[in-house]
């Protein structure tokens, strides 16, 4: 028995230890593979490796909302010093609403796309059924002030909320899209790429539009112009939208979007000049560059600094007030309970 | 050729690993794909890992009574019992010649008729999938056997193991004890290596296990023979197998139990009871898992839409490779449904092939004590099991699901009944719910 054992420990720790001898850098993506964000990384890696002159080996740590994957990456892996965070819109909306361990503060930021989220409409006529999870509650509440416009109470949203919109739960991406296409749904929603291809039979209703550093505001998606929301809402209400239920709105919306793909490594890490200079590269090669604006859209980076900059400006323009109305409409009218910070 | 002669060796590798299906498989390959020499070499190399492993996980179902895939668990119900008595030959040979034949036959009408299907899906929604699933919960009736109080005990425990993790409607914790990894739920490979395997190994590693009936006689062309003779039943399966695997989320689970009750319920007066190692409880199930993987492609490639947890990383690995499932623009390159074509057909012919000749000299591992090949067994269910995440996590979990498995087994109670409701329950709360919210509330 005692060999066995000893058989077993040993070539474990032999397969174990040529698997990480073999990786030069790990790339932690907090989903299954598969996933929207995997398939990002996939690319990027793909991409990046040339630059970068080492190979990166993705490692999917799925988990609930995303978070499990990025709070491991806190709390262990980050201290390796090849190993990149692939972070996603949900850990975003996650930091700003629930008890996470990860901070993006304490990372080396090396880049991100500056992404939005497009909203589409098959026969949409007086409600709407939309889907998803607690990753689009900024769609869910941009759709309520698209619904109901500019009102002057929580009360008065919910109730409005109520009548006009039905909030499915517990749909995949997969069955979210059938459903669109088979008309149990009317409303879509999707990435830049992912609409492409999986929305061929919606009109685009409005994109959430994305966010300018320099100005701090959100502007039109130049894949899209004029459809972003401020300016749809304003073709509909002849206002713009404002009070504290668009203040939530445009909080969770940023912090999704603004942080929907991105890429980690821990602070002071030794490489992350290295890596931040191959992306650097591989945003000037323009094969590469074609090969992910195919693939993913057309979209500006935020690089190094750029990236902690708007994490930055997130965190200092939050205001708690509004953060505790999304929080109470999160709990209160969406029903999760998972809100608690 | 030589990516299909590949793909399916790796193929054979993988299904042939207790617990590790497709999905295990194709995820290890995420970072080799920069090894392939262009696109289509890699489609028809991991079509071939598809269908080779399919059909090789019926042997860790038959020799070992682990189920190779959570898609081959029903397998074990007749296919086990037979290699106790001595035919495991019988039983893998039928199981093989049932697969090739669905296989073969849902693989070419779904790549040469992919086009022209989208149109079904208008018809499918969340109510008829609700009702795919309720039927298919009943079929766990049907394995509750004589001791029906420890079979309803099972199906509990599957329910209570289903609804750890999060609750779809709030989001909170479920039954997690503050463990946030399990806020994800219990994966089904821990589970299965605790349920199944683990109480064959130690069993067998005390010898408490019964000695298997060595017989001398080959039974391989006796299992052909078995699936023509009820080819019928065999081609039920493989419909059965082919809707479920074009309804997307199912999964090949349901089919196989959904056949597997189907042929119970077809077999009027069996000679041989069913659980006790009758050949068409092997030959309906078996029908139906290749089959689903075939229609699983279907919103795969058209939509871009994973119809089965393997297809979804199918699309992430050819991400990698520039190509995206679901765009219209891939009908105007004929080369990558011929490679996907070439890979599934020429993968699960070539492992038919592979199979049938190695068949008795690997049927003789039922004859080999426990103890000669535990450690080898014992790392290879390790290593299907720390394929979640690769952390601590999945090896606790392991170890958690050892000892609750063996419990469980000692006790008796239904072990087929604990998996059908552990993997239906998840989807029938979600669709539930997605009904309610939709239509009801």
């Amino acid at each position: 028995m005692k060999t066995y054992i000893h058989a077993i420990v040993l070539t474990w720790l032999i397969t174990f230890w040529t698997s990480f001898a073999l990786a030069d850098y790990k790339m932690i993506i907090p989903q299954k593979p598969g996933g929207g964000t995997s398939q990002w990384a996939s690319i990027i890696a793909k991409h990046l490796e040339p630059h970068l002159g080492e190979k990166i080996k993705l490692v999917h740590i799925p988990g609930a909302r995303d978070i499990p994957g990025f709070n491991k990456f806190h709390n262990e892996l980050r201290f390796d010093d090849k190993t990149i965070m692939v972070s996603h819109g949900g850990n975003g909306v996650s930091y700003l609403t629930e008890s996470v361990d990860y901070d993006y503060k304490q990372y080396e930021p090396i880049g991100g796309m500056n992404l939005t989220i497009i909203i589409g409409k098959k026969n949409l006529e007086d409600k709407i059924y939309f889907a998803g999870g607690s990753g689009n509650i900024p769609d869910v509440m941009a759709l309520t002030l698209f619904m109901c416009g500019n009102l002057n109470s929580f009360d008065a949203y919910e109730k409005c909320y109520k009548e006009n919109i039905t909030f499915v739960k517990g749909m995949s991406g997969s069955e979210r899209r059938l459903a669109f296409n088979n008309g149990e749904l009317n409303i879509t929603r999707e990435n830049p790429a992912a609409y492409k291809k999986h929305a061929k039979a919606a009109n685009l209703l409005f994109t959430h539009g994305v966010f300018d550093l320099d100005t701090g505001q959100v502007v039109d998606d130049r894949n899209h112009p004029n459809l972003s929301f401020n300016k749809v809402f304003i073709a509909k209400w002849g206002e713009a939208p404002k009070g504290n239920f668009y203040d939530a709105y445009l909080l969770v919306k940023n912090y999704r979007d603004v942080l929907q793909k991105a890429l980690w490594m821990n602070k002071g890490n030794p490489n992350a000049t290295k890596v931040t200079i191959a992306l650097l590269d591989m945003l000037e090669d323009n094969e590469a560059m074609a090969a992910i604006d195919k693939a993913v859209g057309d979209y500006d980076w935020f690089i190094a600094d750029e990236l902690l900059d708007a994490v930055n400006y997130l965190e200092d323009k939050k205001d708690l007030s509004t953060k505790s109305y999304l929080i109470k409409w999160q709990r209160d009218v969406l029903g999760y309970q998972a809100v608690d910070k | 050729m030589i990516e299909l002669l590949l793909g399916t060796l790796y193929g054979l590798l993988i299904g042939l690993i207790p617990s590790a299906g497709a999905t295990t498989g194709l995820v290890a390959l995420f970072g080799f794909m920069y090894l392939f020499p262009n696109e289509y070499s890699a489609i028809i190399f991991i079509m071939a890992t598809v269908a080779a492993s399919t059909t090789a996980d019926t042997f860790a179902s038959v020799l070992l009574g682990i189920p190779g895939a959570n898609s081959a668990a029903a397998t074990i119900q007749d296919g086990y019992p037979l290699a106790k008595k001595g035919k495991a030959e019988l039983a893998l040979s039928a199981a093989i010649t049932s697969s090739t034949i669905n296989g073969l036959l849902w693989g070419l009408l779904v790549f040469i008729f992919l086009e022209h299907l989208s149109f079904v899906y208008n018809y499918v929604g969340s109510i008829q999938l609700w009702f795919i699933t309720l039927f298919a919960f009943f079929c766990v009736v049907l394995v509750l056997g004589k001791k029906w109080y420890l079979g309803l005990i099972g199906l509990m425990l599957g329910i209570l193991f289903a609804l750890v993790g999060t609750n779809p409607i709030t989001n909170a914790s479920r039954l997690t004890f503050g463990w946030q990894y399990l806020e994800s739920g219990i994966q089904l490979m821990p589970l299965i290596a605790g349920i199944f395997a683990v109480p064959q190994i130690i069993d067998g590693l005390a010898g408490w296990t019964a000695p298997v009936k060595h017989e001398k006689r080959s039974y391989r062309l006796l299992g052909i023979y078995a699936v023509f003779k009820n080819l019928g039943l065999s081609l039920r399966g493989g419909f059965i197998g082919a809707v479920i695997g074009f309804l997307p989320g199912l999964g090949g689970a349901v089919s196989d139990w959904i056949s597997y009750g189907h042929t119970v319920a077809s077999t009027k007066s069996p000679k041989i009871p069913f659980g006790k190692g009758n050949i068409r409880g092997v030959v309906g199930p078996e029908g139906s898992n290749n089959a689903q993987k075939a229609t699983s492609m279907i919103t795969t490639v058209l939509f871009g839409i994973p119809g089965a947890p393997f297809a979804a990383v199918v699309i992430g690995l050819l991400m990698y490779l520039n190509i995206e499932l679901g765009d219209p623009s891939l009908f105007y390159d004929p080369n990558i449904f011929n490679s996907m074509l070439l890979g599934f057909i020429g993968g699960t012919v070539l492992v038919a092939i592979l199979l049938l000749l190695v068949l008795k000299p690997i049927c003789n591992i039922t004859m080999i004590p426990v103890k000669f090949f535990f450690p080898f067994l014992f790392l290879l269910l390790l290593w299907s099991c720390t394929q979640y995440t690769g952390g601590w996590e999945d090896y606790a979990l392991f170890c958690i699901f050892s000892i609750v498995g063996y419990a469980i087994h000692r006790l008796g109670v239904s072990k087929p009944a604990l998996l059908l409701s552990f993997i239906l329950f998840e989807r029938f709360e979600l669709l539930t719910i997605q009904i309610l919210t939709r239509y009801i509330l």
